[in-house]
């Protein structure tokens, strides 16, 4: 029984960090731009060597 | 190509960007090797703009770096300092995308993100306090009352911030509201909720069971959710522009022979001043030049450009067309006459915010609520005394309105949604609710019921050939009179010609010379046809002539389905312009007796005031300043606009000018979201009545209240987004 003590508070640490994580997301302007990033992603990456 | 057509460029239209105090306004960091900007780009609108916004740097290697905000529609520019900042404006304007300097805040202001972590923490407790109490649920918590306390503890623990920051608005509120005695819905939220936590806390610390700590903060979350959906409007748009923003940032002032450019704040009373063509007069002058056309269109309503005899006073917001103009300061910029305008009917615009639909029911429901629980206590009493409190608290508890809360914001959040996908952009959720009560229309005829873009020319031949008429738009592209440019645009077909000997006579017209023939473009007199009358241009090649007849055209579709859908007895026209289309109105539907001319920017606004009097709904669709004062009484006040970025007088709504046929389909979406919220709050009101008969019988548990609150709530959520959703296909895509 004890060990769902354990897991229990271990959960609660994964679950404040997660939280602790989104509230640096939201503070870094991630939520901001909804549109922007999905379309950047797509963009052809620049050449770094000239094709021979 | 992707951005927009650009406009007209001039070559120095940006040199106002390289005066250090003006530049100061925009620029947020300079050093020896790098210039930040961040500009609002309006015409950006897609994924290609993105793309090509970002790679700048390959047409311009002095560009160093550009980040797109597509949202907000802004960009983060980084450039050298060897790109002067008015060369960086005129290459985006070149490639599409000019920037709107009237939007643009220099210093980029913190957002506020209290809101998300609200939302976060509310989120973060309602999982993990569910996660632990499962064993609850299932009814395991009385074969290990260690673990449950522990569990109980630890909800509580979790519980605090909810109470403390996530919750702290809606107490707020029911605060504010209870001390300036009135009720609104947040004050039976703030007793349930209350209620719940009170109980709750009885519970853990008598270690008698987990509580309701999970419906507690599954509560605080769905509200939060609500309120967040309903706060999602269009950043990008501005709807509460002041006449700033209408002006030009900075005129050429003459000093002697030279030029030179200057904010307009700098400019003093009896300076020389130099606008032109298209160039927004930015204060009350005297005109210097001989003769000037000033377009007032915007001002008031007026649509045909004026012409101004030197002497004569022009009035800011005008627009010169045609020939620059010099003119002398005669009073500053905020004390000319439309700025004047403008502050005196903002002052008169009452607060256009019903009293919420649901608050008034919220004072009933507060009265009835009060009552069933003091009846069923009073009940329980005398059938078993000791049950009577917790039978009050769980009446408390099971009736807090979170469904009857999420009605309204979920109702309204996808109305103002559907509606902005069909071109009508509202400002906020409360003008959805002011449109469903619109019972008469009143609309602005320049502008509005006019396509101010498209002149229909009435062409009559007096034996003009096509060979001279070629000859004469090869003529006409040469003349920056108005008309003569509209001449020529629709003919952009006609084939290039080279002319000799062109001269413009200012304000007559112009003549120009091909293969040794002379030929003559411009008024009755200048072409010694007649007298001139105004809206007509004459062409003339030896004796053969042609005669142009300019008249405004009107959005004829959009006109006949608003009369035919509201009926021409509730449409309204005002006009600053005398009333010479009356008989064309008249044909279209309009009843004489509701066409009013004439009309100064406040008589339109008293005219309202009075159909308001009277117990009229009214809703008003303009477009120009001098549809400010109307704009802000109507009830709902549309501006029109062609071109969504660009300027429009404040108002609680912009209608995109090419959707204006459909106004009939977007009305009706919005009085169907009544008809929505009224069905969501009987659904919820009834799940409150069948809460409440298991409350007064007191058989509430903990796994009760949490299937029952998140179910109520996602029946509203999901019946009134599938309602609002086929009402919008049934009025748009059929």
């Amino acid at each position: 029984m004890g060990i769902v003590y354990l897991m229990l508070t271990i959960s609660l640490v994964i679950a404040a960090c997660f939280l602790g994580f989104f509230f640096w997301a939201t503070k870094n302007g991630q939520f901001d731009d909804d549109y922007g990033p999905s379309v950047r992603i797509l963009f052809e990456d620049e050449p770094t060597t000239k094709d021979v | 190509m992707a951005g927009t057509k650009p406009r007209k460029e001039r070559a120095d239209q940006f040199a106002f960007l390289d005066l250090p105090e003006i530049q100061e306004r925009y620029i947020q960091f300079k050093n020896e090797q790098q210039i930040k900007v961040t500009l609002s780009l309006p015409s950006i609108h897609c994924s290609s703009c993105i793309y090509l916004l970002e790679h700048l740097y390959k047409i311009e290697p002095r560009v160093l770096q550009i980040q797109v905000h597509f949202a907000r529609k802004e960009a983060a520019i980084t450039f050298s300092p060897d790109l002067p900042f008015s060369e960086l404006a005129a290459l985006l304007q070149y490639i599409g995308y000019e920037p709107d300097f009237s939007r643009v805040e220099g210093k980029t202001k913190q957002r506020k993100y209290t809101f998300l972590f609200q939302l976060g923490i509310a989120g973060f407790a309602f999982g993990s306090i569910m996660l632990w109490s499962t064993p609850e649920y299932f009814g395991l918590g009385q074969d290990n009352p260690n673990f449950r306390n522990f569990t109980s503890v630890l909800s509580f623990l979790v519980s605090i911030p909810v109470l403390l920051f996530s919750a702290k608005d809606y107490f707020i509120s029911a605060f504010k509201a209870l001390r300036s005695k009135v009720i609104n819905l947040d004050v039976p939220i703030t007793i349930g909720i209350i209620a719940l936590y009170f109980q709750s806390l009885i519970q853990i610390f008598s270690w008698q069971g987990a509580g309701y700590m999970d419906s507690f903060s599954g509560f605080i979350f769905f509200l939060l959710i609500g309120k967040w959906f309903q706060s999602i409007t269009y950043s990008s748009l501005a709807f509460d522009r002041d006449y700033t923003s209408f002006f030009p940032v900075a005129v050429q002032r003459l000093e002697g022979q030279t030029k030179k450019i200057v904010s307009i704040e700098q400019l003093a009373v009896g300076e020389t001043i130099l606008i032109r063509n298209e160039e927004i007069i930015p204060c009350d002058s005297y005109l210097l030049s001989d003769e000037a056309y000033v377009d007032y269109s915007f001002v008031t309503g007026e649509s045909e450009p004026t012409r101004i005899l030197k002497g004569e006073l022009v009035y800011a917001g005008g627009q010169i067309q045609g020939l620059a103009a010099q003119l002398e300061v005669k009073a500053l910029t905020n004390r000319s006459h439309l700025t004047q305008l403008w502050n005196e009917t903002k002052n008169k615009i009452p607060s256009n915010q019903l009293i919420r639909y649901q608050d008034r029911i919220a004072n009933y429901f507060l009265i009835v609520l009060l009552l069933i629980a003091l009846g069923s206590g009073l009940a329980w009493y005398f059938i078993q005394a000791a049950l009577m409190f917790k039978v009050i608290v769980a009446v408390l508890i099971v009736a807090c309105p979170c469904a009857l809360a999420l009605s309204a914001p979920f109702t309204l959040g996808n109305t103002l949604r559907a509606l902005g996908k069909s071109g009508l952009y509202l400002k906020n959720v409360t003008v959805v609710e002011a449109l469903t009560g619109i019972d008469t229309i009143v609309l602005d005829k320049t502008g509005t019921l006019t396509d101010p873009n498209s002149y229909q020319i009435d062409m009559h031949y007096n034996g003009l050939d096509e060979a001279s008429f070629a000859v004469l738009v090869n003529l006409a592209r040469h003349s920056t009179h108005p008309f003569s440019r509209v001449f020529a645009a629709q003919n952009e077909a006609v084939a290039h010609i080279d002319l000799t000997g062109i001269k413009e006579i200012k304000g007559e017209g112009l003549t120009g010379v091909y293969l040794g023939e002379t030929y003559f473009l411009g008024s009755a007199k200048f072409t010694e046809i007649g007298e001139n009358k105004g809206n007509e241009l004459y062409l003339k090649h030896g004796d053969k002539k042609a005669h142009l007849l300019f008249k405004s055209s009107w959005r004829t579709t959009a006109i006949q389905r608003i009369l035919k859908q509201f009926q021409a007895k509730n449409c309204y026209v005002l006009s600053g312009d005398q009333n010479l289309d009356a008989p064309k109105l008249i044909e279209m539907g309009f009843k004489n007796e509701n066409l009013h001319f004439n009309m100064k920017p406040n008589d339109k606004a008293k005219l309202i005031k009075t159909w308001q009097q009277q117990g009229k709904k009214v809703l008003f669709i303009g477009d120009g300043l001098n549809d400010v004062g109307a704009l802000g009484l109507a009830e709902v006040g549309i501006a029109l606009s062609e071109d969504m970025f660009r300027f429009t007088p404040s108002s609680d709504a912009i209608l995109d000018a090419k959707y204006l046929d459909k106004l009939p389909e977007l009305v009706r979406l919005g009085r169907y979201a009544k008809r929505v919220l009224q069905i969501c709050l009987a659904f919820s009101l009834s799940y409150n009545v069948f809460g409440l008969s298991i409350a007064i019988s007191g058989q509430l548990t903990p796994l009760f209240a949490a299937i029952f609150m998140p179910v109520s709530s996602i029946t509203i959520v999901v019946l009134s987004t599938a309602l609002v959703r086929l009402k919008y296909r049934n009025l748009f895509k059929s």
